[in-house]
């Protein structure tokens, strides 16, 4: 194994004293003092700041880089954008996954296209020398080049409903920035990706700035040259601190997008078909639900649909939880063993009333006591609704089948209304 | 995570190597975690306790705490009988978060309170978390 990896904010994060422990081979943050439910509340309330420099930038370039990335992931680049599913264009991004030709999963990204022949793929911590090499070896033909910019590209995000009141106080020019800035678009760049929009702050540092992230809540990933990306992060916090912003860790990370029913790749999605999934979206799925919109790789193996296991999110009733574990399982209430347990964390912002999940976004008095959530994968399927039993062998917690879970999330709310 | 010069030693408990606190109440225990406990384990968000009446042998299990990181096991460090468990903590687990030397988790009837003796004292506990 590869030597501890830290990113450029490591010290800040052990002097803010942190709770570190590994991930993707990275020293990383869990929690701050503040804690991860003071943390995960942020970004439902105010916003937090996330050290995501952990993530791999992989640069795809050239007259050919389109017609790779279209072989090469599972999105269709010419059938993506909004309803009518137009083609992806400059200043948009798209989710997918590249899969192998079994139609398991190397990894998820994001792919944003800054010009015709100029794409960033957006992988995994500890991806992006893979993901490369597996776009080289498919290259063919195609005039492109592919480049790995891990450790060489800094990223933060900042997300929920403050947000963009935040980057509004440090934006240079915050209202041609945010001006027709809808989710899963982004303006600027970092280093050679450059767009036709600078995004610049006050201080000077240009940026890439996108409406994503991976939370389900408002807000913004940012790309920011590594060596620019202390000061950013704490030119932003320090913005943001009369509004309650708070820097976050990867616990809250976790809770929060399990709450939005995002996947976290090697762990929700990985050496099994993409498939029989909470994210079909990804695939490119005609009208008819049967046949696919272009070709891939994986797309025979999907085609196939001979995978026979359902991948589908769930939560519980009250905060406690089972943690995936060799001997933890997913059983029925009579004890027959239906799968194992992907992901299952307490999203710190919901609780029930009567039965219902009730965020405490939009309900001031409600208060959360957090209910456990996450993912199974079974055997068979299950209908939202239905319930089925976590088990470590000793302690049995009885969760429900859903279709969403944290409701109220705010992810795809227009700037403009965020900011009013 | 706390600095070892920041975590609260409270004088005067005994402790154990599973980080957790004994006190002494006439003839009653009270059992709690520590402070270095409850900075490993992060935000307690459930909070499992005996039915009071319920006997446990040294050792054997008694309630999870249950903390955004993991479910931590709670074991007795003393054979008895629960007399009484801290109530506040099912609806506000974060107690033990704010201050875990107030807010004890259950109390017993010890059967042999001799064994009170065989725990850690605070310096012997200090020593154990220098490693």
């Amino acid at each position: 194994m590869d030597a501890t990896k830290r990113t450029v904010l490591h010290g800040w994060h052990v002097e803010n004293g942190a709770n570190m422990a590994l991930f993707g081979n990275y020293d990383m943050p869990l929690w701050y003092k503040t804690g991860a439910k003071a943390e995960h509340l942020a970004v439902i309330q105010a916003a937090g700041i996330f050290d995501t420099s952990h993530m791999a930038v992989v640069s795809v370039k050239g007259e050919g880089a389109k017609t790779l990335l279209q072989y090469c992931l599972s999105k269709d680049l010419d059938c993506c954008l909004g309803k009518g599913k137009t083609e992806l264009v400059d200043g948009r991004c798209v989710y997918g996954v590249f899969l192998k030709p079994d139609g398991t999963v190397i990894d998820d990204a994001i792919v944003y296209q800054l010009q015709s022949e100029s794409f960033m793929v957006v992988v995994n911590a500890g991806m992006g020398g893979e993901i490369a090499t597996h776009l080289k070896k498919n290259a063919g033909k195609n005039t492109v080049t592919v480049e790995d910019l891990t450790g060489r590209v800094g990223k933060m995000d900042i997300q929920g409903p403050e947000s963009a009141r935040v980057l509004k106080k440090i934006l240079k020019d915050p209202q041609t920035v945010f001006d027709r800035m809808v989710y899963f678009s982004f303006k600027g760049g970092v280093g050679d990706l450059q767009t036709e929009h600078p995004v610049e702050f006050t201080d000077g540092t240009r940026v890439l700035l996108s409406r994503t992230g991976y939370t389900g809540e408002f807000g913004f990933e940012i790309f920011v040259p590594i060596e620019a990306l202390a000061s950013l992060w704490s030119m932003v916090l320090e913005a943001g601190s009369e509004m309650g912003v708070l820097a976050c860790g990867l616990a809250a990370r976790d809770s929060l997008r399990a709450g939005a029913v995002l996947p976290l790749s090697h762990q929700d999605i990985g050496p099994w078909p993409f498939f029989n999934n909470p994210w079909p979206f990804a695939l490119p799925w005609n009208d008819d639900n049967v046949t696919f919109s272009k070709d891939f790789i994986g797309k025979t193996a999907l085609l196939q649909k001979n995978w026979d296991r359902y991948t589908l999110p769930f939560a519980g009733y009250d905060p406690r939880k089972i943690a995936p574990g060799d001997e933890n399982f997913v059983i029925s209430e009579t004890g027959e063993r239906l799968g194992t347990i992907l992901t299952c964390t307490t999203d710190m912002a919901i609780g029930r009333m009567d039965g219902e999940i009730v965020s405490v976004a939009g309900n001031k008095d409600f208060q959360a006591k957090g209910l456990c959530c996450g993912f199974v994968l079974l055997e068979r399927e299950y209908s939202p609704g239905d319930q089925v039993i976590l088990s470590d062998g000793k302690r049995k917690i009885k969760v429900e089948i859903r279709t969403d879970i944290r409701p109220a999330r705010t992810a795809r709310n227009s700037i403009a209304s965020m900011l009013a | 995570m706390k600095e070892l010069s920041e975590l609260i030693f409270k004088e005067g408990l005994r402790y154990t190597n599973d980080h957790e606190w004994v006190t002494e109440e006439g003839d009653t225990l009270k059992i709690g975690v520590s402070d270095y406990a409850q900075d490993q384990m992060g935000d307690i968000v459930y909070v499992e306790l005996p039915d009071v009446g319920t006997t446990f042998q040294k050792g054997e299990e008694f309630g999870t705490l249950e903390s955004v990181k993991a479910v931590s096991e709670l074991y007795l460090p003393i054979s008895g009988e629960v007399v009484a468990v801290n109530d506040d903590l099912g609806d506000s687990p974060e107690l033990i978060n704010q201050d875990p030397y107030t807010n004890w988790i259950i109390e017993i009837k010890p059967s042999d309170p001799g064994e009170l003796d065989q725990l850690l004292t605070v310096a012997d506990y200090r020593e154990l978390l220098r490693g």
